[in-house]
């Protein structure tokens, strides 16, 4: 995999690409790209309790040309690697990559000392926008993944979804 | 007579010259209470009776390499199914063990494990898949993990592993 | 319906059913070579999800491999934690109290519900039905809720320990499960049957489909719904009782034709038996510890040892080979799927592309389990 020249575009907008940031955040259509356990939380995210929906990404397309966020969910090993990466650039600008689960993030519970099949995180030869901690993350945290990246694209947080502080322990009687 | 004992006799006829001694039950019972009390030597090839609640197995078959075909065959006649093939490395006996294990699907239970041991320099036993078709990704697995070869396997390509992997991971010296 | 190929070779292209892929639920790959829309050969490629789980057992302890049992299928995770725990428990001679097992029926059972009713949901789906995905999830949503409260987790349950489980069960869970059977019972005629099972569109697709006979599964080794559906009684909790399956009245669900219904059926009267074997367990639970008392470091004696349960998808069985020491020499894992996945190359043979799919569907694969 060689480096990539990604021109910049031929015309610039100025306030209208706040406009346009606005848009692609809210309506971030998420590529199908379950791998493992994972996968299952990010359906389950898509169903009706979770409803992804709302932020307008319920729309996942199996196609990587017709998406614009590849929420990498499972682990990636090194049969699989090539895949990947061949996903990844078959998606058109402007994309992003959210690493969902420890294997996503750094090969997770299959990092030991005999590993000689699985890709310590998709961090290695793709650019990760958002992490997602977990094993597998719950459906909250997915959504809680999704905000960040809108609030990554448009440059501030949705309103009505204040990041919520961690309680103090022992706070809630 | 239970189906134990049915495919005890049928698998004995592998062991022509055991088959005489092994008519008497009261002695059979004493040799097979002798064959667990000598675990710790080595195993003569033979039939075993097991008991179910401490090993999960009711029959254990010992025998060579080039007559693990002739024990499917038998098992497949008797109605039975491959329900895994393993391999085993004994490192420190510098042998390689593939474990058959046989099971069927009506009312009489009996699992039967089939065993046998390769030299572990050039582990070669001849494929069952032509008896049972099953067994054809269980030896394309064992062989990605060890090496063993199965001669007559119509297809022995890694299943698991890379198609260029020149490695077998579970060998207990595999350093990756 | 399978016709005979009647083109050339050179009339033949190879299409590649890749890795990613909405309907093959994972990753997997099949190779196929295609006549138009007839398949000619059908190979699957798998190995893209093989996470090392028999090595990663070998280089630690008994108890450090629980985490792996529930990653390898994770929809019914808590059946091959049950079956792990039966082999070890087995090989070291732990004696298990009453009060776990039928702790460890119960949580089993919904388990199985909840890996039944995602099944369904992604079948439906894969022909086309987007809406009966919403349902089933939402019932499954109420089985996690429960699980969670006693387990901790939602997905990947690491709730057996040898020799009993990690946390009691309390008067919430019971009611809870209490009320969730009833709500379930009354759903499943109304939503699930009415509205999907007697759906002329999926009887058109899936009757007759992938037609599997009892000797196939016998020579491939196939067991679980896919050989119960082809006519065979065969469920180890019945023919090789294990726990305390005894002491519950349940029938076992067995179809004659061997198509892609016949499994459907199979899978969708599991749903409802083990509702009454939950009910039964509920009535008889009784009071007692939680946790047998076992070696912290445990080391079973030398030896092979093999244990079977029934997970959603068939036999899940395991082999252990004990050196005597605090790792395990070697952990084989057998895994339905990887059985019932290797009839796929002959069944599969001049079946319609979009029929082929149905049949796997019918399959129920769950890949990280096939690859370990």
């Amino acid at each position: 995999m060689g480096k990539e020249n990604v021109p910049s575009s031929v015309i610039q907008f100025a306030a209208l690409d706040t406009l346009l940031n606005l848009g692609r955040a809210n309506s971030l259509w998420p590529m199908t790209f379950g791998l493992a356990c994972c996968a299952i939380e990010m359906m389950c995210t898509g169903g009706s309790r979770w409803d992804i929906s709302r932020f307008g990404a319920e729309v996942f397309r199996p196609s990587p040309r017709q998406s614009d966020v590849m929420i990498v969910a499972g682990t990636i090993t090194k049969k699989m690697a090539p895949g990947v990466k061949t996903l990844y650039d078959q998606m058109p600008e402007p994309k992003w990559v959210i690493a969902m689960g420890n294997c996503a993030i750094s090969g997770g519970p299959f990092k030991f000392k005999g590993n000689y099949n699985v890709v310590e995180g998709a961090d290695q030869f793709l650019p990760v926008d958002v992490y997602i901690p977990g094993c597998p993350p719950r459906p909250e945290a997915l959504l809680e993944g999704i905000m960040v990246l809108e609030e990554k694209i448009i440059g501030k947080r949705r309103k009505s979804w204040p990041r919520r502080q961690p309680e103090k322990i022992g706070s809630l009687t | 007579m239970s189906m134990i004992e049915k495919t005890r006799e049928a698998l004995l006829s592998l062991y022509p010259d055991q088959v005489a001694a092994s008519d008497d039950p009261e002695k059979k019972e004493e040799e097979s209470a002798q064959e667990e009390a000598a675990a710790g030597e080595e195993r003569q090839p033979g039939v075993m009776i097991t008991d179910y609640m401490t090993r999960g197995t009711h029959l254990d078959l010992l025998c060579e390499a080039d007559q693990v075909v002739a024990a499917a065959e038998i098992m497949d006649r008797l109605g039975y199914f491959l329900e895994a093939i393993s391999g085993v490395d004994r490192i420190k006996e510098k042998k390689m063990e593939v474990i058959y294990d046989y099971n069927r699907s009506d009312e009489q239970a009996c699992r039967v494990v089939v065993r046998a041991f390769l030299p572990r320099e050039k582990p070669e036993i001849p494929t069952v898949s032509e008896v049972f078709p099953a067994a054809s990704w269980h030896e394309r697995e064992t062989h990605d993990f060890f090496g063993i070869r199965f001669t007559g396997h119509p297809y022995l390509v890694p299943l698991l592993l890379p198609e260029d992997a020149d490695f077998h991971p579970l060998l207990k010296d595999f350093k990756p | 319906m399978s016709v005979p190929i009647t083109c050339r070779p050179d009339e033949t292209f190879v299409l590649n059913l890749g890795p990613q892929h909405p309907a093959t639920h994972g990753v997997l790959r099949v190779k196929l070579t295609m006549d138009g829309e007839y398949i000619v050969k059908a190979e699957p490629v798998l190995g893209y999800i093989h996470r090392m789980h028999e090595k990663m057992a070998e280089a630690g302890t008994y108890a450090q491999f629980m985490n792996n049992t529930a990653r390898m299928d994770y929809l019914h995770a808590l059946a091959y934690n049950h079956g792990y725990c039966l082999t070890v428990e087995r090989a070291a001679g732990i004696e298990v109290p009453e009060r776990v097992e039928y702790i460890r029926v119960i949580t089993v059972e919904l388990n199985r519900i909840s890996s039944h009713l995602l099944w369904w949901a992604a079948f439906v789906l894969d022909l086309g039905g987007f809406t009966p995905l919403l349902y089933a999830f939402d019932d499954r949503e109420k089985i996690l809720d429960l699980l969670e409260s006693v387990t901790g987790s939602r997905l990947t349950y690491c709730y057996f320990r040898f020799g009993g489980v990690y946390n009691d069960i309390d008067d919430n869970f019971i009611e809870g499960t209490r009320a969730f059977l009833t709500r379930l019972r009354s759903r499943l005629p109304r939503i699930y049957h009415d509205l999907v099972t007697g759906n002329i569109i999926l009887r058109k697709r899936i009757e007759k489909i992938g037609v599997v006979s009892k000797e196939q599964c016998r020579r491939y080794g196939a067991t679980g719904p896919v050989l119960r559906g082809s006519g065979v009684c065969y469920d180890v909790r019945r023919n090789e009782p294990y726990s305390v399956y005894p002491n519950f009245d349940f029938d076992v669900p067995v179809y004659e034709e061997g198509d892609s219904m016949a499994r459907y059926m199979v899978r969708m009267d599991e749903i409802e038996q083990s509702m009454r074997i939950i009910e039964q367990a509920l009535d008889q639970l009784p009071e007692g510890p939680i946790q047998a008392k076992v070696p912290k470091i445990l080391k079973p004696p030398e030896g092979d040892y093999y244990g079977a349960v029934e997970a959603a998808r068939g036999t899940f069985g395991c082999r252990l080979v004990s050196d005597g020491t605090k790792t395990p020499y070697r952990l084989k894992l057998r895994s339905p799927t990887y059985c019932n996945l290797s009839m796929f190359g002959e069944i599969a043979e001049g079946m319609l592309l979009a029929d082929a799919l149905a049949f796997m569907g019918s399959l129920d694969l769950v890949i990280p389990e096939i690859d370990r």
